[in-house]
């Protein structure tokens, strides 16, 4: 079973992306900023991480830089969530290492497509 | 790949409704904090962390409302956001006319979110609100060409009754546009320039809206506009596609001159995702990324079509079946509208450092559980009493096992109790907290100038006692700033600060907490107390000490201001205060100096459920009187019981006389052994009264596990609640207050 981390500060949006997730038949973690995920994710292994952007302590943008950093994260998939589509957050996105970016708000159903084309 | 819209499968079957309560609560944490920093805030000298702290709670409210539906919320937390946003980065600088509006935004808010709880009245209008903040976001004039972009947060889940709260609210497009049509023709050009959907009607003539394809060609600056749906007006509601660089607002300002504003709807046209071109984990063939609202970064790891040949790390086995149903997801989704177009970018950067992780390591308990076994725990602490009432008569050196059990039980049991009783407790910031709009608030009204001090706000209460306790000190401190701060030009004619200054301070004092209210007001003249008590016909001595005087003010219908405000009102609130207090098992003390200000000392038990108490032999029956309430005891000796006035008796301790109760006589005891009589007085305390108790023995002190008399059985007089004892029997906890009343009549 593919493992996502999802990681997100807000509790409702992180019950919702976890529910959704696990509805499709995905392992979810989840983390409360990029700390937590980077702490998650140096203790095991996952197959994409879906992180928001706009958290306290570590932004979904360093969360993704940091990952890329470690090698065990270098090729998995990492989706930022945002409620900004600029181009400057997609660049940035883009210097970081993200693999794409998905929009908020979206509903559950998009989600899951969207990881559908990332993991195969 | 081909687009429909196929709104039946939008939520891939799953009822975001679920997520509401815990949206709700968050909402009101968020706003709560937003609320505490914005007064907080040195509109001067702002600090960019704090800042941001309030830009993340107006976006993560927003965030949520747009996701879960509460599109009446999502639009008016987006625009404060903007403003924010705005603030944040230093395009504008903050003004006390912002603080106003993001403050009346919050209770807005608070208000729509009671609403869709099903609690509050009517809709709420934030239209007012609305233009306010759009104001304030024009007036600045080195604000960048892109429009402020009121990006319109698109409700994914079918609408609620939100829709209809305001005037214009964004709504998700059902089955919007068929076909090729949805799909956008160009991405945004420029920074700035927004595809939207723009709906209009019901409309009697469809052709109205017409009128507003001609705006178009008469203000070019405007962008452009096209019919979707080929023009069609199915439902007599007419579509269109419209690229501009103005703002939703600007935009619906305008079509109101042709269309009424409530059928006109605005919504993003994007479907909010993309991937990065040969990203990690990005799909082979991407879309264009403003068409999704998704994207994959090229050449980055882990995306789709990239990641495979040599990365393993990546998306791993084939799931053949996982991709089918995605990609039927994929194109039954495809065109729908999702989310919001270009806004100004966020500079990624760290972010305040503060305390979120703790959220991870709680839990939400419904206190409906958290009762039940603070309930259970005192049916044990009675068993545990039980238990070594009983062990006390076992030898313990043939039964050693057994005595060392029944302590090893003794300490778990007030340890279990302990940590049980804890989970109550909830630290008083959650009441002091409110303060500080109140107070700004109350002395904007008032034309004073006061400031607010908080000490203490993490000593714990019991939550029960929090609630109640809300009422009484909101009073207090309404009053304080009413009654006792002077006003800016009296208070500099005196010398002292421009600023008035109300204190909070909670501390813990042994089984107690004590929450004082002081300020540096005028304070309280005795003289003026006396005469004003004497007016009312008080019996008030020249004898009587400062704080006897003092608390004169609590006497009911006692009140000093010459002016009656509608604040204070007129004095009715203080005897309340203190009655609430005493209810509570609390005491309320007063220390002022004249021209200094004035303290209120309110104690109260740390907890309702338990208390110390000493139990009282009267006959054969047992009684509890709150430990707090005792001051003395001693043996009765011959000549010291008075009789006056025919049936009331009275004793003398220490040169000052109090009347005697004799519970035998109150309670009816029945006595079957004649040879004890109550020959022992225990002076109590309560209501600035005393009265001394006739009892025959002293049983012990000990902790009793407070039952309720009144749900379990009815309302006695002169008892507040019942106990069970070790030995089991059923003993009444006496009401100290009720008791000296019952002295005075």
């Amino acid at each position: 079973m593919h493992s996502i981390l999802a990681v997100d500060d807000s509790a409702s949006m992180r019950q919702m992306v976890s529910f959704t997730l696990k509805n499709a038949g995905f392992n979810v973690v989840e983390a409360v900023d990029g700390q937590d995920a980077l702490e998650k994710a140096n203790s095991r292994d996952f197959n994409l991480v879906l992180t928001d952007q706009n958290m306290p302590r570590m932004d979904g943008i360093s969360l993704t830089k940091k990952l890329r950093e470690n090698p065990k994260f270098k090729a998995t998939p990492i989706l930022i969530l945002t409620t900004e589509s600029s181009d400057q957050m997609k660049q940035a996105g883009r210097a970081a290492g993200a693999t794409g970016w998905l929009v908020k708000p979206f509903d559950p159903a998009k989600l899951v497509e969207v990881i559908g084309k990332v993991i195969r | 790949m081909s687009e429909t819209t196929n709104d039946a499968s939008a939520n891939a079957g799953i009822d975001l409704s679920q997520f509401f309560q815990i949206f709700f609560e968050e909402a009101g944490e968020n706003l709560e904090s937003m609320e505490h920093k914005l007064l907080a805030l040195d509109i001067g000298q702002p600090d960019d962390e704090e800042l941001n702290a309030i830009f993340r709670c107006a976006h993560s409210v927003k965030g949520g409302a747009a996701t879960f539906g509460f599109s009446d919320v999502a639009e008016l937390t987006h625009q404060m956001e903007t403003l924010l946003d705005k603030l944040r980065r230093h395009e504008l600088s903050p003004t006390a006319a912002m603080v106003d509006v993001l403050l009346a935004s919050g209770d807005a808010l608070k208000a729509q979110l009671a609403r869709h709880q099903g609690n509050g009245a009517g809709p709420i209008d934030t239209g007012n609100l609305l233009v306010t903040i759009r104001r304030q976001l024009d007036g600045e004039p080195t604000a960048p060409v892109a429009p402020v972009a009121p990006v319109a947060p698109v409700a994914p889940v079918a609408p609620m009754k939100a829709a209809a709260a305001s005037a214009v609210s964004v709504v998700a497009p059902s089955a919007s546009s068929a076909g090729s049509e949805a799909k956008p023709v160009a991405a945004p050009a420029r920074p700035g320039i927004r595809l939207l959907e723009l709906t209009v009607g019901p409309l009697p003539d469809p052709s109205t809206a017409d009128s507003l394809a001609e705006l178009f060609k008469e203000i070019t600056d405007l962008g452009t506009i096209e019919p979707l749906d080929a023009g069609r007006d199915a439902d007599g509601m007419r579509r269109f596609k419209v690229a501009t660089l103005s703002s939703d607002n600007d935009l619906i300002d305008l079509f109101g001159f042709h269309v009424a504003r409530e059928h006109i709807r605005l919504t993003a046209l994007t479907d909010g995702y993309g991937f990065h071109e040969g990203a990690p984990g990005a799909p082979a063939a991407t879309k264009p990324s403003a068409e999704l609202g998704y994207g994959f970064f090229d050449d980055a790891p882990g995306a789709p079509g990239t990641t495979d040949a040599d990365e393993p790390g990546g998306a791993g086995g084939a799931g053949g079946a996982g991709s089918a149903s995605a990609a039927t997801a994929a194109a039954s989704l495809a065109g729908r509208p999702v989310a919001a177009a270009a806004a100004a970018a966020v500079a990624p950067r760290a972010e305040k450092t503060a305390a979120a992780a703790a959220e991870s390591s709680t839990l939400r308990v419904g206190v409906d559980k958290v009762d039940q076994l603070i309930n259970l725990v005192g049916e044990l602490v009675i068993t545990q009493a039980m238990l070594a009432q009983n062990g006390k008569g076992v030898d313990a050196a043939l039964y050693q096992q057994l005595a060392a059990g029944l302590a090893d039980l003794e300490r778990n049991t007030r340890d279990l109790q302990e940590a049980v009783m804890s989970i109550r407790m909830i630290p008083m910031s959650l009441v002091f907290n409110r303060f500080p709009r109140m107070l700004r608030d109350l002395a904007a009204k008032l034309g004073k100038k006061v400031e607010m001090v908080q000490v203490g706000e993490s000593t714990e209460l019991d939550k029960g006692l929090v609630e109640k306790i809300t009422d009484p000190l909101t009073h207090l401190v309404r009053n304080s700033c009413d009654h006792g701060i002077e006003l800016p030009a009296e208070r500099m004619a005196k010398g002292k600060p421009e600023h008035g200054t109300i204190t909070l301070i909670a501390t813990h004092q042994g089984g107690s907490i004590v929450i004082e209210v002081r300020d540096d007001g005028k304070g309280l003249n005795r003289g003026k107390l006396l005469q004003k008590a004497r007016e009312r016909g008080l019996d008030a001595p020249d004898t009587m000490t400062d704080s006897e005087v003092y608390s004169l003010i609590f006497a009911p219908g006692f009140s000093t201001a010459e002016v009656v405000t509608d604040v204070s009102g007129r004095g009715v609130g203080m005897d309340v205060v203190k009655k609430n207090i005493t209810a509570l098992g609390g005491t309320v003390e007063i220390d002022s100096a004249e021209g200094y200000g004035m303290t209120v000392r309110v104690r109260l038990p740390l907890t309702l459920a338990i208390m110390d108490g000493m139990s009282v032999g009267v006959g054969e029956e047992c009684y509890i009187l709150p430990l707090s309430s005792v001051v003395e005891s001693f043996q009765v000796k011959p000549g010291i019981v008075k009789t006056i006035g025919g049936s009331g008796r009275v004793v003398e301790v220490r040169d000052e006389y109090m009347p005697v109760v004799d519970l035998e006589r109150i309670f009816q005891v029945p006595r079957f052994d004649f040879e004890k009589s109550s020959n022992i007085m225990v002076v109590v305390e309560a209501e600035g009264g005393r009265v001394a108790l006739l009892v025959d023995e002293l049983l012990g002190q000990q902790q009793v596990v407070v039952k309720n008399l009144e749900s379990n059985y009815r309302k006695v007089d002169d008892v507040s609640g019942a106990t069970i004892m070790g030995d089991g029997r059923v003993a009444l906890i006496l009401d100290i207050g009720s008791l000296v009343r019952r002295s005075r009549h």
